[in-house]
């Protein structure tokens, strides 16, 4: 058992660490527990001591109107903006100690609201996906230049990997193309195709519907099922509210940077507050799901 | 890996060609071995700048801490030049260790302006610490190279050691930027935000690319003062760097065989317009506006589409 304040390493890095181990207010059987978050941007408060945890195994819906904080929550847990209050804690690590690269090392991944893919020096495709495997292959100068065959080994055994994971979006066609040269859903589906390919534990999503058509939102519900059955959590910010109701597990619903509401889709469905704030007296009418 | 050593049989056969096909002029072997030189250079600056993504307008601050550090240990301290050879290319690799953490936290403008003081606090300081390097007058008796003994004064055997260097260094750039080293770069260049969430540490690879650069940099430094047997500081001032840079996008940037093919046009390019005697400026300059403005994509990018093109006729002759 490792002491309060001891130096810990974090995967995917040699640096340490201190770990603070402050008294946790939500139980332990979360993989993911958000606790007190403030975020301010100058005098804009964004998230406002937001608390909540995600079960392993999970897929966990964050939803709110624009403006309400769920991306600013989204960096907030992938280290790419640092909050000036609370924790969030994962496996026993305080991620507000670490850094981006520290937090995907420890099994955490993410897409973008707006795709963001590697293009440059006519990347392809499978390019991409090798780039996501970077934690599982640890390249460094010496090994690039002296360890060729081994590298050349992990490089076989990782592109298996990607083809096989290109299969499970779906893509495998598209191992050769320019990531410019594919549709808005194909950017989307492979930029999850390269998060997986880092071997998380916990998948971000932002908004990874928007854009898509009935047809492919219908495949993409089919492919967090998919996701959330090789036993991956999952919190996913989403506004097709259709696909929140139908596979969420929970949701917690964010306004102005607090949380709202918190509950499955029935209750979440049902909520006064959430209603007026975000789904519309039109939504409950017509019944979840139609 | 056939393609590799298609390529490798390629750059051995151009590096030994030319003087084994007969004796070549002592001045001919001089642009040679120069371009040579500028190759390395230019490769190396091709790590930071077109696979890394990092700008610099100061690189040759490394070729300068290169050719001094073996010029200034030969000359005034009678190292063997091996060994001074190796030391310009530690001790470039060292300096760019030690600043690299600070300078390359900044970027794009900040970056090049911060490169650009690099390359001026350099030229700077061999300039003022006459005693040593000689000052603003040069650095002079830097012997020639040898290696165990065996002097390598004669000009085409130095040809054979500086294009021996080039072959390798071009080699071990080529393996990197096609290592996963080399994808974690593109993907530092492309977007270090996602490059970042995927567990890729950009400030340590950063700086990895920019050590290795140097440390090529500081190489092609020990090459050239040991051939020149004079450096002075106007050899390594900001006109130098920002010919690098004109080098790297003439050919075709983050390709490696981009930046060897832009040095190796803008070392021979003098060699042709010199017969336009007065006008020799007028035409070196003309020549490149006109590659600049209708190749866009650099030397490389047009080779390229031409093959494709040549190989897609040929396809398309094939009888069914």
């Amino acid at each position: 058992m490792q002491k309060a304040g001891a130096k810990r390493r974090f995967p995917g890095d040699d640096s340490v660490n201190e770990v603070s181990q402050s008294p946790s207010l939500l139980p332990a059987e979360f993989l993911l527990r958000i606790e007190q978050v403030t975020k301010r941007f100058s005098g804009l408060t964004a998230l406002k001591g937001v608390s909540f945890g995600i079960r392993r195994g999970h897929i966990k819906a964050l939803i709110g109107p624009n403006g309400a904080g769920k991306t600013t929550l989204l960096n907030v847990i992938s280290g790419l903006s640092k909050p000036e209050e609370g924790h969030i804690y994962c496996k026993g690590h305080d991620l507000l100690t670490m850094k981006p690269h520290q937090i995907a090392g420890l099994g955490i991944s993410r897409t973008f609201q707006l795709v963001r893919l590697f293009t440059t020096n006519h990347a392809t495709v499978m390019d991409n996906l090798l780039m996501g495997a970077h934690l599982r292959l640890k390249p460094s100068v010496a090994k690039s230049l002296f360890m060729r065959g081994s590298i050349r080994r992990q490089e076989r055994e990782v592109c298996e990997k990607a083809l096989e994971t290109l299969k499970f979006v779906g893509m495998e066609w598209a191992k050769d193309y320019s990531p410019s040269a594919l549709s808005f859903g194909n950017k989307r589906l492979m930029e999850i195709a390269r998060a997986l390919m880092a071997e998380p534990d916990v998948l971000l999503l932002d908004e990874p519907a928007s854009g898509l058509n009935d047809a492919e939102v219908e495949e993409f519900r089919e492919l967090l099922l998919a996701i959330k059955a090789r036993g991956l959590t999952t919190l996913l910010v989403e506004h097709n509210m259709k696909l929140v109701m139908d596979i969420a597990d929970e949701i917690i619903v964010l306004e102005f940077g607090q949380k709202l509401a918190e509950g499955s889709a029935d209750e979440i469905c049902c909520d006064r507050r959430v209603i007026e704030a975000y789904l519309g007296s039109d939504y409950s009418r017509a019944g979840r799901g139609s | 890996m056939k393609k590799n050593l298609f390529i490798g049989l390629i750059l051995l056969a151009i590096a030994l060609c030319p003087p084994t096909l007969g004796r070549i002029s002592p001045y001919n072997n001089t642009v040679l071995i120069l371009v040579g030189i500028y190759i390395i250079l230019a490769v190396s600056l091709d790590l930071l700048v077109g696979v890394a993504g990092q700008i610099s307008v100061g690189h040759a601050a490394f070729f300068a801490i290169g050719a001094y550090t073996s010029g200034i240990l030969t000359a005034k301290c009678e190292i063997p030049p091996l060994v001074a050879l190796v030391c310009g290319l530690v001790l470039s690799g060292l300096v760019a260790w030690a600043i690299g953490g600070a300078v390359l936290k900044l970027k794009g403008y900040y970056l090049a302006m911060a490169t650009l003081g690099l390359n001026a606090i350099v030229v700077k300081l061999i300039t003022g610490f006459s005693s040593l390097t000689g000052g603003a007058s040069g650095l002079m008796g830097i012997p020639p190279f040898n290696i165990f003994g065996i002097s390598l004064e004669d000009h085409s055997h130095y040809y054979y050691f500086v294009w021996t260097m080039v072959v390798l260094v071009m080699s071990g750039s080529l393996a990197l930027i096609k290592s996963p080293f080399g994808r974690a770069l593109t993907a530092l260049h492309s977007d270090e935000t996602a490059a970042s969430t995927l567990g890729i540490d950009a400030s340590r690879y950063k700086l990895h690319a920019f050590i290795i650069s140097s440390a090529f940099a500081g190489l092609a430094g020990s090459l050239f003062c040991h051939y020149m047997g004079f450096v002075a500081p106007s050899d390594f001032d900001i006109s130098t760097s920002i010919l690098l840079l004109v080098m790297l996008f003439l050919g075709g940037v983050g390709t490696i065989y981009g930046a060897a093919l832009g040095a190796a046009f803008l070392k021979l390019l003098p060699e042709i317009t010199y017969q336009f005697h007065d006008y020799e400026l007028f035409a070196y300059g003309l020549i490149l506006i006109l590659v600049i403005i209708f190749l866009p994509r650099g030397i490389l990018g047009v080779l390229k589409d031409s093959a494709r093109l040549v190989m897609k006729k040929r396809v398309q002759s094939q009888p069914y």
